[in-house]
């Protein structure tokens, strides 16, 4: 079987071509996750497709008595969301990557800029946290010193984002990681917010992240589930591999 | 491993209580312990120690009540976040220590065996 049909990406509403395409599958306190719905919500983004794979868990969700994939894809002209409802397991993530950007490729995506967290243990003290930037490409590294991003300099990062940068590469795409100091167990609608907040040099979205810190504390009861699953497969994600210190030197 | 093999591990109950989130550390000297409680104020925790677990119960400052969810669960209420938990080793209860802060408990538990010096010869 082809790589690419392990993983189907279904569309099913209008897809416009050359969007930014953020991804926000769940990583280290559910950072991705809580921004991509704020965003998909805060823009009124429509549904415009979904994924399905035998790799994930065979669940489903439903939304309003309707019937739904918990892995959406979101979109308006502008901008389109990836997101999901449940954990993806690690051995998911190069196919589903893969998939995904073959598909935006397809649709000639601008930019495509994975949100995620960067754990750090003294989290509880800062109250507001910084965003990192990792760019996949000479290009991508020279617009993020132009918006004046703080780059990652040194380290591993791990997780669907790391992957999705390197697939997006080979496809000639550009691509970001915005990472956002974070609880790496606990849901952070606090880092969810500076990310979103850091996104706006990119993508001119507008959107206040008041109400999300304000209804911070809801949407962490409401994620404990997520953020326990997502925690489950982190071991074997390697998230520990991201607080090691790289051999190589120059 | 009784509770991790059921089929079914909620992390809400009938009785009105949810599971909050929580992590383990084992320090060199001490076990911390941290829980994630949002909606609640200091002065609405509890923490009870024994020398092998430790309690939380957290009352929220408003009852959370989820509604058209789940079959049997169509409207149930939550008053507070509880949790106990087995510890790894041995803590002195009369020791321990917590903070709070931005929604998050920390409690330190220090380790209740005393640590013996071996002299190399």
């Amino acid at each position: 079987m082809e790589m690419e049909e392990v993983v189907r990406i279904v569309e099913e509403g209008v897809v416009h071509k050359n969007p930014i395409v953020i991804e926000g599958l769940p990583d280290v306190g559910l950072v991705g996750t809580i921004a991509a719905s704020y965003i998909v919500e805060k823009m009124n983004y429509k549904e415009i497709g979904y994924i399905e794979s035998d790799l994930f868990p065979p669940v489903m969700v439903v939304h309003g008595g309707e019937l739904k994939n918990p892995l959406r894809i979101y979109g308006n002209e502008g901008g389109v969301v990836v997101l999901s409802e449940v954990a993806i397991p690690p051995s998911a993530i190069y196919p589903l990557t893969t998939a995904l950007a073959e598909w935006v490729k397809e649709i000639g995506a601008k930019l495509v800029i994975p949100i995620t967290g960067l754990p750090i243990e003294n989290r509880m003290d800062i109250s507001k946290p910084e965003v990192f930037a990792v760019g996949n490409s000479e290009e991508a590294v020279k617009e993020l010193k132009d918006k004046q991003m703080e780059l990652l300099e040194e380290g591993f990062i791990a997780g669907p984002h790391a992957i999705m940068l390197r697939e997006c590469y080979k496809r000639e795409l550009n691509a970001i990681s915005l990472l956002a100091q974070c609880f790496p167990v606990y849901p952070d609608p606090g880092a969810a917010a500076a990310a979103i907040e850091s996104l706006e040099k990119f993508l001119k979205l507008g959107i206040d992240v008041e109400e999300l810190l304000e209804k911070g504390e809801e949407i962490k009861l409401k994620a404990r589930d997520l953020m326990r699953q997502t925690a489950l497969s982190a071991p074997e994600m390697q998230k520990g591999v991201e607080q090691d210190m790289p051999i190589m030197y120059r | 491993m009784g509770m991790e093999r059921r089929i079914i591990r909620t992390t809400w109950g009938y009785d009105g209580n949810l599971e909050p989130l929580y992590e383990v550390e084992d320090k060199e000297d001490e076990i911390s312990v941290t829980f994630d409680l949002p909606r609640v104020r200091k002065e609405n925790v509890e923490i009870n120690t024994t020398e092998n677990t430790v309690e939380v119960i957290a009352r929220m400052s408003d009852a959370v009540c989820w509604e058209r969810w789940g079959s049997t669960q169509k409207r149930i209420t939550f008053q507070a976040l509880r949790k106990q938990i087995r510890l790894p080793e041995p803590i002195d209860p009369e020791k321990a220590s917590a903070s709070f802060k931005n929604g998050i408990l920390r409690i330190n538990l220090p380790k209740g065996r005393r640590k013996v010096f071996i002299p190399i010869e």
